[in-house]
């Protein structure tokens, strides 16, 4: 499956099949050819598809970055679709760190399956199962790794895959823009000017 | 580009090696004293019109600094241990581009005191350690750091601070409009009794010199100013020095060698061009102003039979005293918005815990500023080392950004032998030539006083009426962006690498002026000082070359 284009919709489809407790179908590259340019210019550009990851690999990275910046009433890891910006990250400007990282996603997964020998995958899992098994991983290298990529990928600039929409920026409350002016915040509103104490200073 | 163009061939009279916040001061002076100067950069030059604001390009792909796929580095806490190649973030962050450090530097302008350069006299030595005076004193130093004020652009207020040094002149500019960290951080310390004053930035607070005033759009740290508004040696003195109509900066130029003859005398550097083509250029002197990192690196690179520890190394020093500053923060959450990704990085300082205290229980001292902290991105991955770290909690807590501030604490390093900047023996660049390898470990004390600071800073977050108060992790740093004391400055030969005006001991037409020139670390913000040795080095090796003493 390595190397193979696989759209956001197949991956959420692989998602939900793998929720579902299905196999996962076959004829990805098929679905993903078939996908690719409907995405290409419903996402204008921006990279939707998952080229490096294998299926299942980038379904197990979506599933932990999802319980890191969990989705609620606010979007989460899921929705500023950080997992293809990990994708991207790893097959271009992070490359130096793939080899690892996959290393230790391979590792996690053997982990899991260890635990939950039923499981078809760690997406597969329940969220509170999720939640369950990653206190039990989360100072390892690949929960940190993951980690650092799914805050990257929240919070820079949309153009490079994640941040869909800078849904990572509206739920911090940051603006994206270039000039400000005084006052800034709630504090320096009224500020009289700065005194110095005369006692103080001479 | 630059209007005067040399030919290698040609010997002109100096080559500087760097184009930052020292080599820019210095290639000015020289051009503007008479003298023909090429620049040498790594980097390329800076557009500001195709500058955007990108978080991941210039915090973790080295848009404009060093990167760790072309330039890597390898790192260890220990020389008795095998140095590890850092495949994320470099272990010594610098500027590789026209300006340098002061292109993605925070600003910080705060002069040295009387005491960083005696302080080893006051107190006596340290049991392990090369603290040390400097061969120059606070008093030599004053008229440069008024002219780094003024010719560079500094905002602040002066004759408020009681802890601020002798000064010949105000500032040249207001300080920057404060903001809701700097209002909190006055009303916590005031409480508190302390000092806090307007800090002082290398930043417009009006036009300037023909820049622009900042527009507060809070892209300070760690990038590079569009506006133009903070000062960098890309909008200040390499323009000035250019306009001389002798400097040429020549971009994408690696230095990796200063040539020497039988003399022992330097004629000029061998570099890579952009296509990695091989280059000498000729000179009558060199200057090195490649930062704390990469200078002493091309000193042991340039080592020759004649030189076999490397070049101007007879004291084995080169390299050697790493210092990194200590830094720390406190953290806090407030009721209202601050909304602290607008404007400068700090708008309030204070000395007051400036000076070692042996009731501390150790050496050291710093000072403290209200600030933003980071960007969005990286705000984000440094509140997961700071409470609940994934989960429903943590992005409670990611919510919090425009609520939150922190006090920074930047603080004495002691210069210790064993951290220090070497040639790793096997991996090499993407040039082919000897990695950086890194070692160092924060002296006990370094990290005593670190944390003496943070809870001093805690305190001022709960004086001023935080919700809430964290401290960050105090552990032993493994990366840095201040490279200081490989080279340092001093009378013996046998104990330091340069002489009080720069010159190499064991090389005559050899200067070096940057980070590494330092003999104490200061209490964190060191290009002032660096720009303020500039100039004055600038001045004296103008000098020399007139009278015929190089």
């Amino acid at each position: 499956m390595e190397g193979t284009n696989l759209s956001r919709r197949a991956l959420l489809q692989a998602i939900a099949a793998a929720i579902a407790g299905t196999a996962v179908p076959i004829g990805w590259a098929e679905a993903a050819a078939a996908m690719e340019q409907a995405h290409a210019v419903s996402h204008n550009g921006s990279d939707a598809t998952i080229s490096l990851l294998t299926a299942a690999e980038a379904a197990d990275v979506e599933a932990v970055a999802a319980q890191i910046v969990p989705s609620d009433d606010l979007p989460g890891a899921r929705e500023a679709g950080v997992v293809y910006f990990i994708d991207r990250a790893l097959a271009t400007f992070f490359s130096q760190l793939a080899v690892d990282y996959r290393a230790q996603l391979a590792a996690f997964q053997s982990a899991y399956r260890e635990r939950y020998p039923a499981a078809k995958s760690f997406a597969a899992l329940t969220s509170e199962q999720q939640i369950e098994y990653l206190k039990t991983v989360d100072e390892t290298p690949f929960f940190n790794t993951t980690r650092l990529l799914t805050l990257l990928g929240m919070f820079t600039l949309p153009a490079y895959g994640g941040n869909r929409d800078g849904v990572g920026w509206k739920l911090i409350g940051f603006e994206d823009r270039h000039v400000f002016h005084p006052p800034f915040g709630y504090y320096d509103r009224d500020y009289p000017g700065f005194l110095a104490d005369p006692d103080k200073t001479k | 580009m630059s209007a005067q163009t040399y030919r290698d061939s040609d010997i002109v009279d100096f080559v500087i090696v760097g184009s930052g916040a020292a080599g820019g001061v210095v290639a000015r002076e020289l051009a503007q004293a008479g003298l023909t100067v090429v620049v040498m950069e790594q980097g390329p030059k800076f557009n500001p019109r195709t500058y955007t604001h990108d978080e991941l390009r210039d915090w973790y792909l080295g848009g404009i600094t060093n990167d760790v796929v072309k330039n890597p580095q390898t790192f260890r806490d220990d020389e008795a241990k095998n140095a590890e190649l850092q495949k994320f973030k470099p272990a010594l962050w610098y500027g590789r581009v026209v300006g340098g450090g002061s292109l993605h530097y925070t600003a910080n302008f705060w002069r040295f005191r009387e005491i960083d350069f005696n302080e080893r006299s006051v107190l006596g030595a340290i049991a392990g350690t090369g603290f040390a005076d400097w061969p120059i004193a606070y008093a030599d130093l004053e008229p440069y750091y008024t002219k780094v004020e003024w010719e560079i652009g500094v905002s602040g207020l002066a004759g408020v601070n009681p802890f601020d040094p002798p000064r010949s002149k105000p500032y040249p500019m207001p300080p920057l409009p404060v903001k809701s960290s700097g209002v909190l951080f006055e009303r916590g310390a005031r409480k508190l009794g302390w000092h806090p004053v307007p800090a002082p930035m290398a930043i417009n607070s009006v036009a300037y010199r023909g820049r622009a005033a900042c527009v507060h759009c809070g892209f300070c740290h760690g990038f590079a100013c569009e506006v133009r508004a903070k000062a960098s040696s890309a909008f200040t003195v390499i323009p000035e020095a250019e306009a001389t109509g002798r400097c040429e900066v020549r971009t994408e130029s690696y230095v990796f060698r200063i040539e020497t003859d039988r003399q022992g005398r330097a004629t000029g550097v061998s570099y890579y061009d952009r296509d990695r083509k091989e280059h000498f250029q000729r000179a009558r002197a060199v200057v090195v102003s490649a930062n704390g990192a990469e200078t002493p690196r091309l000193l042991l690179m340039s080592a020759s039979p004649q030189f076999p520890n490397g070049l101007a190394n007879s004291s084995g020093l080169v390299g050697k005293y790493l210092m990194f500053n200590g830094n720390s923060r406190a953290l806090g959450v407030f009721e209202h918005e601050l909304n602290e990704f607008k404007s400068v990085q700090v708008t309030r300082i204070l000395h007051d815990f400036y000076d070692s205290d042996p009731k501390r229980g150790c050496y050291g001292g710093g000072g403290l500023d209200a600030r933003m902290g980071p960007q969005p991105t990286t705000w984000a991955i440094r509140t997961a080392t700071e409470g609940p770290s994934w989960g429903r909690e943590f992005k409670e807590r990611l919510k919090e950004f425009p609520r939150s501030m922190q006090v920074a604490t930047h603080s004495t390093s002691l210069a210790v032998e064993s951290n220090n900047v070497t040639l790793d023996p096997e991996l090499k660049d993407a040039w082919g030539l000897p990695a950086l390898r890194v070692t160092y470990k924060d002296h006990p004390d370094d990290l005593a006083i670190t944390r003496f600071l943070q809870d001093r800073g805690a305190e001022i977050l709960e004086a001023a009426g935080a919700l809430r108060v964290t401290r960050a992790p105090v552990t032993p740093q493994t990366s840095s962006v201040h490279l200081l004391g490989t080279c340092r400055m001093g009378n013996d030969p046998k104990t330091s690498v340069i002489d009080k005006y720069h010159r190499c001991h064991d090389v005559p037409n050899l200067f070096l002026c940057d980070g590494s020139s330092l003999v104490t670390s200061g209490r964190g913000q060191p290009t002032m000082t660096i720009q303020a040795l500039a100039f004055r080095a600038g001045e004296h090796i103008a000098n020399f070359a007139k009278r015929g003493e190089i």
